[in-house]
Formats: structure tokens, sequence, C-alpha cells
């Protein structure tokens, strides 16, 4: 009887959130009397890309681990959908709903004395990916992060980047919906991450949902459809990039110009403040405009609201300004988002 | 409406069972992959351990042969002519390759912090199963090409093999099973590799030996049961059995007068079979706790 309430409460749930693949509902981690996590709920959907972040020890890594039920809860739960059924993670049925989701948690290490195409087979096989398929699966995944001219080479000499590449192929190789990974662009050079930029977009683009945590802000600002920000085990904040920025409502301006006008710096500076100044809908004493005299940049602190971009940018034109760039730019608003959402003197 | 929850709870109990089916095939399974992937990774180490057995084989063939030319005569009974091959030096290859084998087992995960990326594809049991079915095969199929050498030689020189010589490596494949799970358990709660090989050696080779003496000078006559290296004793003894389960050793102290040592050689049949199962049971229970116990502190 008690099998039919629950079956009958999944089934509702399940009709209100169709396109939810993890939902956390309280979820809640305990150290003794820390909390690493605290009451954490989130909901990822299909085809989302997720970036998680927060500083070191927020909860990231704990949170990443009781989804992979390496950790247990000390309370809330982890529902994931299988076969088009959001169910709660639990010990019995743990093999069955992580079959659908790749992991890279932590840092990856190998057997050195193993090849990639030993160690992926192993892992695809774990995973019951059919063996018919598998020699052609490990090298597609393999070319896709440009690995493949290394599949029959000893994993021990492989450069760090490498290895963090063959652990990022190892968390898709049985070709699940949703991956989750930790940190995946660390110690990997500008060109390699960009290759795994690329290689999250592409996934993306067939029907994939991530939940990726990392540092490094830029990484999640390109790719990431929503940010979750986790601080002291709590989720701060939770939206789209945009809907965060409106949140807020902060954010910086950059724009270059054509100085053609023959008055020093310091007086041309002092007329794009009088201008711009009353249009950032930020108190006087706390608004600025800033220049970058090497790189010829201008920075303007507004509110963060789309329309008072446009009168900024009008403002300037009807005042015969040369305009040659005028951007918002999203890694420098994470980067900022960041640091007001975790530092507890900024919020 | 009866009839409709009815064929709900028929529909619970089709996926639940068809959930069990699966899993207890993804287990099976996942412990066959991992015997597999073991097999390749410790294929050096096998390789290795196999040209060691063939050197101490033909090591000791080569001090019998002469020993033979030597004018010493060969035993008419051929069980007296296995013995030297099945003595002290075969028990100390055995620890050597079950350390060698064992080792690594739980603590390579740690230490490299590979679980990083085996967790959570396989759960910790079977990856357990999985790898000390595989490094035992390993280290049996070391065992039985030894035996299978020393058959040779005793169908050479009797025109015989003796059929004690297969209760001679049931009971060395079995010695090797209680040190292999040894040296599980020292894995788990070991640091490093390096360090589980040695303190297992240590222990096995130093530590027993030197308790083993020290009861015996003490004046005791207890039967060691409880001392794992004394069960090595029956791969040889069993050759013959009933053997003489004990020597007694007189030696004079200090001058003085004649005192009788004890020295124990072999356990019963029946005595050895319990014990090693019992030291089996304590082993893998204990490291299966620890393991489990390790995965939560470090994770």
């Amino acid at each position: 009887m008690n099998q039919l309430k629950k079956w009958k409460s999944m089934k509702k749930m399940n009709k209100k959130n169709q396109d939810v693949l993890i939902q956390f509902k309280n979820l809640t981690k305990k150290f003794g009397d820390f909390y690493a996590v605290k009451d954490v709920n989130l909901e990822i959907r299909e085809g989302e890309i997720v970036g998680f972040l927060g500083p070191n020890g927020a909860g990231k890594t704990t949170t990443m681990k009781m989804m992979a039920y390496l950790l247990k809860p000390n309370e809330g739960e982890v529902w994931i959908r299988a076969n088009g059924e959001l169910q709660k993670l639990t010990r019995n049925n743990k093999d069955y709903l992580l079959d659908n989701i790749g992991f890279l948690i932590e840092i990856p290490a190998f057997y050195g004395k193993v090849t990639p195409q030993e160690i992926l087979k192993y892992f695809a096989k774990l995973k019951g990916y059919p063996r018919n398929k598998l020699d052609n699966r490990i090298d597609t995944v393999l070319d896709m992060l440009g690995m493949l001219e290394w599949k029959d080479k000893k994993i021990g000499t492989f450069s760090k980047g490498m290895r963090q590449k063959i652990g990022i192929v190892s968390a898709i190789i049985h070709d699940p919906d949703i991956i989750v990974l930790d940190e995946p662009q660390t110690g990997l050079d500008p060109k390699a991450r960009k290759e795994v930029r690329e290689f999250i977009l592409e996934l993306k683009q067939t029907g994939k949902t991530f939940f990726l945590s990392s540092h490094l802000l830029y990484e999640i600002s390109e790719v990431a459809d929503k940010i979750a920000i986790i601080d002291h085990g709590e989720l701060i904040a939770f939206d789209t990039l945009d809907n965060l920025e409106a949140t807020t409502r902060k954010s910086i301006i950059n724009f270059e110009l054509i100085n053609t006008e023959d008055k020093s710096q310091k007086e041309f500076l002092e007329r794009i403040k009088n201008i711009i100044q009353p249009l950032t809908g930020i108190e006087k004493d706390l608004s600025w405009v800033k220049h970058n005299e090497n790189t010829g940049v201008f920075q303007v602190f507004f509110d963060g609201d789309p329309l008072k971009q446009l009168k900024i940018l009008k403002a300037l034109i009807d005042d015969g300004f040369k305009i040659i760039e005028f951007s918002v730019p999203k890694a420098g608003l994470l980067e900022d988002l960041f640091i007001e959402l975790t530092t507890p003197e900024v919020k | 409406m009866n009839s409709r929850k009815q064929q709900e709870q028929i529909l619970i109990d089709e996926i639940i069972v068809d959930r069990e089916r699966a899993g207890l095939k993804r287990n099976i399974t996942q412990i066959g992959n991992t015997i597999t992937f073991e097999f390749k990774k410790n294929l050096k180490n096998f390789i290795l351990m196999l040209i060691v057995f063939t050197s101490v084989f033909f090591l000791l063939l080569l001090i019998s042969e002469l020993q033979l030319a030597q004018d010493v005569v060969l035993p008419s009974d051929p069980v007296f002519y296995i013995d030297d091959y099945t003595g002290q030096l075969f028990g100390f290859l055995i620890i050597i390759s079950a350390s060698l084998f064992g080792g690594s087992i739980i603590v390579e995960d740690f230490k490299k912090q590979t679980g990083n990326l085996l967790f959570p594809k396989i759960s910790k049991t079977r990856l357990l199963i999985g790898r000390l079915t595989s490094r035992y095969t390993l280290n049996a199929i070391c065992i039985g090409f030894y035996y299978v050498l020393i058959s040779i030689l005793t169908f050479v020189k009797y025109n015989e093999i003796p059929i004690n010589l297969l209760a001679s490596l049931g009971w060395a494949l079995l010695y090797t099973f209680t040190i292999l799970t040894f040296v599980t358990f020292m894995s788990s709660i070991m640091r490093s590799t390096a360090a589980t090989i040695i303190v297992s050696i240590l222990f096995l080779l130093i530590v027993f030996n030197i308790v083993t003496m020290i009861l015996s000078f003490a004046g005791l006559t207890m039967e060691p049961l409880f001392l794992l290296t004394y069960y090595e004793g029956i791969i040889t003894g069993s050759l013959s059995m009933p053997n003489p389960r004990y020597t007694e050793i007189r030696m004079q102290q200090h001058g003085g007068e004649f005192t009788t040592f004890t020295q124990w050689l072999t356990p019963t049949e029946p005595a050895a079979l319990i014990g090693m199962l019992i030291y089996i049971s304590i082993f893998l229970t204990l490291t299966y706790f620890l393991y489990k116990r390790r995965q939560s502190k470090n994770e």
C-alpha cells in the first residue's frame, strides 16, 4: 500500500517537472557539527548547462559526491530521471539511476601502465555499453578532444592536461545524457581549455545536460545557461546570468572612443563623466567612470539595466563621441557577481 | 477500482523484479570486467613471478643434483624427494608473490587517487571481489606451474607422480589465499603499496617467526594454531601424513642442564582447514569494514 502511495506521488511529481533531470531537495551534509552543504534545493533541466560556482570549501564537490552516492546526505534527497521517471536516489537503485550520468569528480588519476584504449574500454564495459560498438565509441570521443593518436600510448607518459582530457572522456564514454564535471578545465593550457569548451558546447548540441563546477569563471560564463553559486554550504543564487545581473542590478560597461578633441585626457574624462554618471542608476557617491591609459578602455559602473545601457550609448553618440567598441563583458560580470555574493562585506 | 489497484501493484512488482535482475546481472558483469582488466594490469607482475618460481625450482634442482653427484642416495620414496621443493623456501616464495600481487589491491586507489575515476562507476565491494579473484588466480597459476615442474621432475626420477602431491598443491593454494587476504587487510590500512609489501613481508617472515621462537624457548608446548605462518607446514606435512607433527630439540644452556624445546612442524589437516578459514574470514571481514570506512573518510 505504501509503495502504491509512493508510486502515485512520483507520477504526480513527474507530470509537474517533465524536463527536470536532476533535483536536489533540501540536500544537507554534516561532518560533525560542520555543515558542508545545507538545505540545497536545485533543479537541472534537460539540455541545460548549469555552472556551479563557489569559493574553495564552499561545498561544490560534496554536493557532487552526494549526487554520485559517494557520500550519503544527512538530510534531503537527490532525484534523478531515468526512463522518463524522476526517482529518489537510494542504495538499491543507484546503479540503475547513475547509469545515465557521467561523473568526473576531483582531479583524475590513472594507472600509468595502461593505455587510454584499455582504461576506457574497462569503464565503458562497467557501465554496460554495447561491446560491439565500443571501439568505434572510443575513437569518436578521443577524436573529439584531439587525443585519438594517443589511444595506444601508456598514460604514464601523458602531461597533466592530457590526463585531464582522458578524465573528461572517461566520464562520457558510456554516452550518458547527464554529465557532471568537477573543475574540468583545471590544469589545461588556454588552447586545451578552448577545446574543452567547444567539446561541451558540441555535446550540448546533441541534447546532453551538464552540471559543471569551476573556479575559472570565464569558462563557466562562456558555456553555462544557468549559474548556481554556493557559499558556506548554502546555495545563495541560482538563475541565468542575465537574471542574476538583473537581480543584483550592477554591471560594468567597457567602451573605447577615438579622442578627436584637443582637450587633455583629464578634461576629456571629466566631460564623459558628466554625461554618463546621471544615467548609470547608481548613487553619485558610488558611481564611477575609469579610463585605462594603456589599453584606452573606459569603464562605467552602472545598475545593469539594459535600458540604462542603451541610454548611455545614445548619450555618447549624441554628444559626438566616436565609439569603436561598446560591450558588457560577461566574465567580468560573473566575477563581480561571484565576489559580491560570496564576500560578506560586499553583500 | 480494486482491479486497477491490483494492476498498478503488478506493474510496480514487475519493475522492481526487472531492476533486481538487472542489478544482479550488472554485479556479475562488473566483477568479470574487473577481473579481465586486472589480468592485463598485473601481467608484468605475473611474468616476473613465473620467472622467480621457475628460477627457484631450477636452483633447488641444481642443489639436489650436486648432492646426488656427491654420493647422496636418492630417497626411495618420491615424497621425501619432493619435500625439498615444498619446504621453507617455497613458503617464502608464497609470501613474496602474495605480497606483490596483493600489496596494491586497495591502497593504490587512495595513494594515486585513481578512486576518483573508478567510483561511482563500480562499487567498492565489486571492485574488491574482482581484484581479489584476478590477483589470486594469477598467484595460483604461478603455484600451479611450480607444481607442474615438480610433477615432471618426479615422473622423470621415479616414473610416477605421488597422489599426495595434489593434496600438497591444494594446501599450498589455500595457504596462498590466506596470505593474500592478510596482505589485502594490510593494504586497507597502509598508506602506500611499497609500505604494504614491506610491512607484510616483515610480519610474515620475521615477526611471526620470532613469536614462534619465543614461545618455543619459553617452554610452551601448546600448538601455535594462532600463528598464521604455522599453517605453511601443512604443505610439506600433507605429503606424508601422519607426519611427526613436532620435534623435540635438546639444548644445553650455559654449560648447565639440558632443556627440551618443542618445535611444531605441521597442524593436522582438519586444524589447518579450520584455522585458515577462520583467518580468511577475519581478514576479509576486517578489510571490508576498513575499506568502507576509508571510503567515507577520504571521499
